[in-house]
């Protein structure tokens, strides 16, 4: 189905899943009486959120355990339907499971495996491309490139089981990718991987979205592969939708303070309280370098008031790293 | 002629996958074997007795348990590991997996029903009609080319009700994922190895009406025979088109339920 060049390949509108779950305390007593009258409890795992993303975007989709990320992102694949709320993936609607619809998107999740256990992922492959109908030609021309790009043509011919995690990550991924889906939704696609194959694999979500101009929808919860990827990020938390932007804007609207670095021209001694600016914290000390968390606002006068009273040689006003503004958004749950 | 193409390809698949546990080969042939003798002794020990069991010789009865086995070897060929790696345990509703399956962009019970084969199963299928070619072989009336013809269509409904019961039950575990249904079921047709009029009045409606197991041995076996009225022959290809019907509608109806497991 073409889509208008302006118009979003992804469109939510106030999606909202509650799933319902059945309820019990511990015990043999409360397992009998559960399996008389059961009772439930409503959880709110995405509430009306809203969001569009345009045709060629990596978005990061970020948020503690259990914001409702991957809730979401079932949702736009089709794979779950939602309590409210609409939504529309290349014209579509998702939970339909219009079958072009299905032919033009992908699911790829870090912590499930579409290979067949037992046998070589070729076969697996094989069977992927009967049943997305490929012909010939252009699913060995497809395969070729995919296993070129990721550097796997000596794990085609082992069974799956005896792969490694990284081998077998690799494998998901040219499996979600052979039938050259338009958008694709990457649920955690390094998670357990060690540092090098997390980086082969964030090479190549680049190229293949530099190539191909695959819409793509992230979740990690490494901020590396979000930074390298996700020029914009959408926040999530408790199912409600926090941030929508770009990733360096997040550090300035999220954490309300900035830290201030300095280095002494002394060693500081833990005896002698210093002088420091009002509602200034420290956060880390070591001989003579010093961090402070100060407020947004008060940031350019703590400093003069640190440069004032202190022999200071160095002092540099910087963001929070994004992890320690994730921290705290997720242990606060605001922004 | 993509789905045929598809088969194929599953099937090809399923031995690869079969050949990497060759010691299992063993004990198939040990439990089909074990299948076979128990079925067919306890057949010989009764008819060692008596010449008729309600109106049943010995070559017929064993004709019920030929059938029994061959429809119980064509479910273990492909619709009972394809359902099973659905709806089983460590089926995908209980691992989440059916995400992925959920996704491909092609019929859903073609998929669950077709998948997986056990290609073991054959050497059952050969058993079985073993057996019935020796009730056949055994009967007092020659066999009819007619007499051929109904049996296998009875057969064909048989195996379609069958599969219509299996995939309806395999549709209850969206409801309670982790509940072995089919236990159940397979305790129930255990009944079908013997003819329906061995049994008494109220079993024999149960098994008729409610659980129609005893119609997907007995009316093929009745027809070997020459037995079946042409009442009998539509009676058993309408319940076949209507349980299927039914099974399908409820198997998609047991789809939209699924939440999938937590990520």
């Amino acid at each position: 189905m073409p889509s208008l060049s302006n118009s979003p390949v992804i469109f939510v509108r106030n999606l909202t899943k509650t799933y319902r779950v059945p309820e019990r305390e511990s015990g043999l007593g409360a397992s009998l009486k559960s399996m008389v009258r059961r009772s439930y409890q409503d959880v709110k795992a995405v509430q009306e959120i809203s969001f569009s993303i345009q045709a060629g975007e990596m978005v990061g989709f970020i948020g503690p355990n259990g914001a409702g990320k991957t809730t979401t992102l079932k949702m736009l694949a089709g794979i779950l339907y939602p309590s409210e709320g609409a939504a529309q993936v290349l014209g579509h609607i998702p939970w339909k499971r219009e079958t072009a619809y299905l032919r033009r998107i992908s699911i790829v999740l870090g912590n499930k495996s579409q290979m067949l256990w037992d046998i070589p992922p070729l076969d697996t492959f094989g069977v992927l491309g009967e049943i997305y109908s490929l012909p010939a030609a252009e699913y060995r021309n497809t395969l070729d490139e995919l296993v070129d790009l990721l550097g796997m043509e000596e794990v085609l011919k082992k069974p799956v089981r005896n792969l490694s995690l990284g081998e077998r990550m690799k494998c998901e991924l040219v499996a979600g990718l052979l039938h050259r889906p338009a958008v694709l939704f990457l649920d955690e696609p390094t998670l357990g991987l060690d540092i090098s194959i997390q980086r082969r694999v964030r090479d190549f979500l680049c190229q293949y979205n530099q190539r191909y101009g695959v819409t793509v929808l992230l979740t990690s919860h490494y901020m590396a592969d979000v930074m390298a990827l996700c020029p914009r990020v959408i926040l999530i938390h408790h199912g409600k939708l926090l941030y929508d932007g770009r990733l360096d804007g997040l550090a300035q609207q999220l954490a309300p303070f900035k830290l201030v670095r300095l280095t002494l021209n002394h060693g500081i001694s833990t005896t002698n309280a210093l002088d420091l600016p009002p509602n200034a914290e420290i956060i880390e000390q070591e001989n003579s370098h010093l961090t402070l968390r100060v407020d947004r606002e008060a940031a350019p006068s703590a400093a003069a008031y640190l440069l004032d009273k202190l022999a200071v040689t160095d002092l540099t006003i910087e963001d929070p790293p994004i992890e320690a503004v994730m921290d705290q958004v997720y242990q606060e749950g605001n922004v | 002629m993509r789905y045929l193409r598809l088969i194929d390809r599953f099937i090809k698949v399923s031995f690869v996958e079969e050949v990497s546990y060759r010691a299992n080969f063993w004990i198939n042939l040990l439990h089909s074997l074990l299948n076979l003798i128990t079925g067919v002794l306890g057949v010989y020990v009764i008819f060692g007795q008596i010449d008729t069991l309600r109106g049943w010789s010995y070559a017929e009865t064993l004709s019920v348990l030929g059938v029994y086995l061959t429809i119980q070897a064509l479910r273990n060929l492909f619709i009972g590991p394809s359902l099973d790696a659905l709806a089983g345990m460590d089926g995908e509703v209980w691992s989440g997996n059916l995400d992925f399956t959920l996704l491909r962009p092609m019929s859903i019970q073609f998929l669950a029903s077709f998948r997986r084969w056990r290609l073991f199963a054959l050497f059952d299928l050969l058993l079985g009609l073993g057996v019935l070619v020796y009730a056949a072989i055994s009967m007092d009336q020659a066999l009819s080319i007619s007499n051929i013809a109904m049996f296998l269509l009875t057969l064909l409904f048989g195996a379609g009700i069958l599969y219509a019961i299996l995939l309806a039950f395999s549709a209850l575990v969206f409801w309670s994922p982790g509940v072995m249904f089919m236990w159940i079921f397979d305790g129930v047709f255990q009944l079908a190895r013997y003819p329906l009029g061995l049994y008494p009045g109220w079993v024999r409606l149960a098994l008729t009406w409610i659980i129609p197991v005893g119609v997907i041995t007995t009316i093929p076996a009745q027809a070997l025979r020459g037995g079946l009225s042409m009442e009998r022959l539509a009676f058993s290809l309408v319940m076949a088109v209507i349980l299927i019907l039914c099974a399908s509608i409820f198997f998609r109806a047991a789809l939209r339920r699924y939440a999938s497991a937590s990520s």
